[in-house]
């Protein structure tokens, strides 16, 4: 009954049946309370929203997965040091459950409590044993530790996948395909001997670098557990090899080759074909990383590191701690990984045999030429003149002194057909070839998202749109590369390009929130008050539970001064995700419209913990002091947004302003200039300038800089207001009168209109009597 | 543009009633964070009822004329409008009709800036603070006083339902010697 009961349970989930899943699997629990039971009801609970369920099951639970769990259920509600406790590892050596799942979820939780160097750690970790775990990377492109994406995705990374779909999946039926994909893979390499031999290396090395010591740890699992037998039972152990070994073997010079395709049908048939790289599989690839690490002594070159490494694990002795871990590890990871089979131990084997019958014939012959290869490292040997395989058949030799029953196991082959593993090589390498170039196509497109991910959270915004540029027209218009495009042009405050960015993305993606708040702000900018009232009402249509829809209806009241208003509802997107950074910085913004600036600063100060690369938060501390007339602290704040932002012009500004307040008039007017320099269009600079040569008595500069603002902004009464008053303290009264005119022709505020004919009216006084304008 | 009443002179002309509260985009309400009292009330009808957004709750003085209110601001502040709600057909005796305003420091210093005379208003009625000159455009103090003079019908006490004070709106763009009015200065102004 039980397993019917987990079966059924595992449908409704499938199906999204949550209640009968929840029933029955209550029922499962109640007649056979097991930790694993457990877990199935923790998630079905979490896949029902239901965390608060999931957190009392699991609390106090040991097994890794189960930690994971309540790891994500403490995360859920909030309860972050419990989460941390959980997730950490207890002894010394003990590893995050899940691997780089747990180690997500564990930079998430540093993130949230604000250690940011464990984050980052976390977060490379993660990336490391999963690269294709983007979230991992955006994480770090936030906290602002994002290395070049080209590293990240980089082909060591498409080695590592590599190997993870040829882990030991729980999969069976894919078992034969990815033994082919291996196979046919080395094939193809393998046949051409006209490359040379470093093409090859190269090559293989693209592919299969990374191999940690997954794909052996597996292999020797194997033939650990089975003494020289080859044959069916071992076929039964290496269900789960990794095809790394094999298929680096192929990638030795071409003599090499064919010692090498022995080991690659070994491997090839051993690894069960894991199309799907998920946590899983990330337990037991974690640990063979580590111990791959332990390895880099050997590896004397990059393109042979994998090589070495794979060798090393093949013939290595270092089955018992892999195989201890292993153990371990297979306790803890899900019964459906087949990387229990892995387990030097031997445990694995009952595991393993279900999903091994399919792929019998490869696995034998993989197995003997496994053992052909292993028991000729001497011949190896002897073709690594001149070729870069030296370090490889090095540490192979090295490891070949193994006292590993794998050493044995081939040992005793001895013998091997190459014929036949050749055959099968031919049918396996063909589908192997597609899988990884489908692995280097994925792996191209994310390094172009992940760098322009990188750049643009670095605010270099121009050579992030360039890189977007060069995604295919499918992926570009999506919902969301055009956000993040939209994103980039909002940085460069170029408005207009950004409107149009995010309406095609709003066309392309009408139910994606992401980057919805930045449109409601471009569109605040633009003074677009029937735009901005319609993406508010449908966002809020669409998703009433979305901070991103009670940004955009704040921004639309505050687009039409009712800023108490918008201030409720930037409190209710607070509300709804307290860690959503923008909107308490546009909360901040209300308040100091509302003249509040203690709350003001409370705001600033809620979104800079949250995300301390939050520069617009910088910027408004920065206006406040500012208004405050605490210039030190407002220099200091524009100062960081500026560090944070380097291209943006209206920082620069406003920190040449807070200069100039500190009197630091010489710096003042560097910061203008390059404000200046780096955003042609934007008008302020100049104007500020003028301002602080006016108030240097440097008139003449003052005017020259405000002619050529003229040109800029013909519109504006401020700078004819300014000019006037240049006029008038030269004298000129005529043209003093007629730029205050000109000034007043242009409807300035009220104040203004007051301040400018108290001017006019006082510019036949005699400067005595006349107060400073 | 809000209706001004009568500008500059001692004696306002008698004006009617807004329906509507329509106020320029540059002034905003200043009293908020101000200190509101009357100088008698009854009870059920206290000065709150004067900033409640409520137009059918209403403040009633319970005393001899004249019937003061009282608002004082926490610094020196630029004020510019004053809009009240009456209603004659709901007040009839109790609606005022000789409105006068004066400012100053505090209660010793009072001076009366502007006096209004009403006839039979209904709905929202303005009074502007400045003077003539521009250098008057704005009223700078620290407390305003409104004080009902008189009644219709020659009634004792007065029914005020609603006050508004409104003022220009700062530069939001500190240290900036004037405003900015073009949209491109507009736009590279702040960050969001």
């Amino acid at each position: 009954m039980e397993t019917l009961l987990i079966d059924c349970v595992q449908s409704s989930l499938r199906h999204f049946m949550l209640r009968n899943a929840i029933f029955l699997c209550e029922r499962l629990c109640a007649d056979f309370p097991s930790e694993l039971n457990s877990q199935l009801l923790a998630i079905c609970y979490l896949h029902n929203n239901q965390a608060y369920c999931a957190y009392h099951i699991l609390k106090g639970t040991q097994m890794a997965q189960s930690r994971y769990l309540f790891a994500i259920s403490c995360v859920q509600m909030d309860l972050l040091t419990e989460a941390e406790a959980a997730l950490c590892p207890t002894e010394p050596n003990a590893e995050v459950p899940n691997g780089a799942a747990g180690h997500y979820l564990l930079g998430l939780i540093y993130r949230y409590t604000d250690r940011r160097k464990s984050a980052v750690d976390h977060f490379k970790r993660a990336l490391s044993m999963d690269p294709l775990l983007w979230a991992a990377y955006e994480e770090l492109c936030v906290l602002g530790a994002a290395e070049e994406a080209n590293g990240v995705f980089s082909e060591a990374a498409a080695l590592c996948i590599w190997q993870q779909l040829l882990n030991p999946g729980s999969n069976t039926p894919n078992l034969q395909i990815t033994n082919e994909d291996h196979v046919v893979v080395l094939n193809k390499t393998l046949g051409s001997e006209e490359m040379s031999p470093r093409q090859l290396k190269s090559m293989q090395g693209n592919i299969f670098r990374d191999t940690p010591g997954n794909h052996v740890a597996v292999f020797s699992g194997g033939p650990s557990s089975q003494p020289s037998s080859g044959g069916s039972s071992n076929i039964s152990l290496y269900g789960t090899p990794s095809p790394m070994p094999a298929q680096l073997y192929g990638v030795a010079p071409p003599p090499l080759c064919r010692n090498v395709q022995p080991n690659l049908n070994i491997l090839g048939g051993e690894s069960s074909p894991k199309s799907k790289i998920n946590t899983t599989l990330q337990g037991s690839r974690r640990k063979l990383l580590d111990e791959g690490k332990l390895r880099k002594k050997f590896c004397l070159s990059s393109a042979y590191f994998g090589l070495s490494q794979v060798s090393g694990r093949l013939f290595s002795d270092s089955e018992p701690r892999r195989s201890t871990r292993l153990a371990g590890e297979a306790a803890n990871t899900n019964s459906n990984s087949l990387q229990v089979g892995t387990n030097g131990s031997g445990h694995s084997s009952t595991r393993y045999f279900g999903g091994l019958s399919s792929s019998s014939k490869l696995i034998s012959a993989a197995i003997r030429s496994g053992t052909f290869c292993k028991g000729q490292p001497s011949a190896s040997e002897s073709f690594d003149e001149g070729r870069r395989s030296e370090s490889f058949d090095d540490s192979r030799l090295d490891n070949t002194a193994t006292t590993s029953s794998s050493a044995s196991l081939f040992a005793d082959d001895g013998s091997l057909e190459r014929e036949r593993t050749g055959q099968q090589m031919g049918g396996v390498l063909a589908h192997g070839s597609r899988v990884s170039s489908g692995i280097l196509e994925l792996l191209d497109l994310l390094r172009t998202l992940g760098e322009g991910y990188r750049l643009s959270c670095m605010y270099r915004c121009q050579d992030a749109l360039d890189i977007y540029m060069k995604l295919s027209h499918k992926q570009y218009n999506t919902g969301w590369v055009l956000s993040q495009v939209g994103k980039a042009y909002f940085e460069m405050v170029d408005y207009l390009e950004a409107d149009q960015a995010f309406t095609l993305a709003r066309q392309a993606s009408p139910y994606s929130f992401e980057g919805m708040d930045i449109y409601s702000t471009v569109l605040f900018h633009l003074k677009e008050e029937m735009k901005l009232s319609y993406l508010a009402q449908e966002l809020i249509s669409t998703d009433r539970l979305a901070p991103q829809s009670w940004c955009a209806m704040g921004n639309c009241y505050s687009l039409q001064k009712d800023h108490e208003t918008a201030l409720k509802n930037f409190q209710r997107a607070v509300q709804l995700n307290s860690k959503f950074a923008y909107a308490h910085t546009l909360c901040g913004h209300e308040h100091v419209a509302l003249e509040d600036f203690e709350n003001g600063i409370k705001s600033y100060q809620s979104a800079l913990r949250i995300n301390p690369r939050h520069y617009n938060s910088w910027y408004g501390l920065g206006m406040i002091y500012l208004r405050q007339e605490k210039f030190e602290f407002a220099e200091h704040h524009f100062r960081r947004a500026f560090q944070i932002n380097p291209c943006s012009s209206v920082i620069m500004c406003y920190l040449g302003t807070a200069l100039h307040a500190l009197k630091k008039s010489e710096e003042a007017l560097n910061m203008m200039d390059k404000a200046i320099i780096a955003d042609k269009k934007n008008p302020l600079p100049m104007y500020q300038k003028a301002n602080i040569l006016v108030s240097l008595e440097k008139f003449d500069e003052a005017l020259k800089v405000l002619e050529a603002l003229k040109e800029y902004a013909p519109q504006e009464s401020s700078v004819y207001a300014l000019m006037g008053k240049i006029y008038k303290q030269w004298n000129i009264y005529e043209k003093a009168m007629l730029h205050f005119g000109l000034a007043l022709d242009l409807k300035p505020s009220a104040t203004d209109v007051a301040t400018i004919k108290l001017a006019i009216e006082k510019l036949h006084v005699p400067d005595e009597m006349v107060d400073n304008l | 543009m809000a209706t001004e009443s009568s500008e500059g002179e001692e004696e306002g002309k008698a004006i009617g009633g807004n329906q509507h509260l329509v106020v320029d985009d540059d002034l905003r309400e200043m009293a908020k964070k101000a200190a509101w009292s009357v100088s008698s009330c009854k009870t059920g009808n206290g000065v709150q009822f004067l900033r409640d957004d409520n137009l059918d709750t209403y403040w009633q003085s319970d005393g001899a004329q004249p019937h003061l209110v009282n608002i004082q601001f926490q610094k020196k502040v630029k004020l510019q409008l004053v809009v009240l709600y009456v209603d004659f057909k709901l007040d009839e005796s109790y609606t005022p009709s000789k409105i006068s305003i004066r400012a100053g420091d505090g209660f010793h210093n009072l001076k009366e800036i502007k006096t209004v005379e009403l006839v039979k208003p209904i709905g929202w009625v303005y009074v502007s603070l400045s003077g003539a000159d521009p250098r008057e455009a704005f009223l700078n103090t620290f407390m305003l006083q409104i004080a009902v003079l008189s009644n219709h019908l020659n009634g004792r006490d007065t029914h005020v339902r609603q006050i508004k004070v409104y003022g220009p709106r700062p530069n939001p763009i500190p240290h900036q010697p004037f405003q900015f009015t073009s949209r491109e200065f507009i736009t590279y102004s702040c960050v969001r």
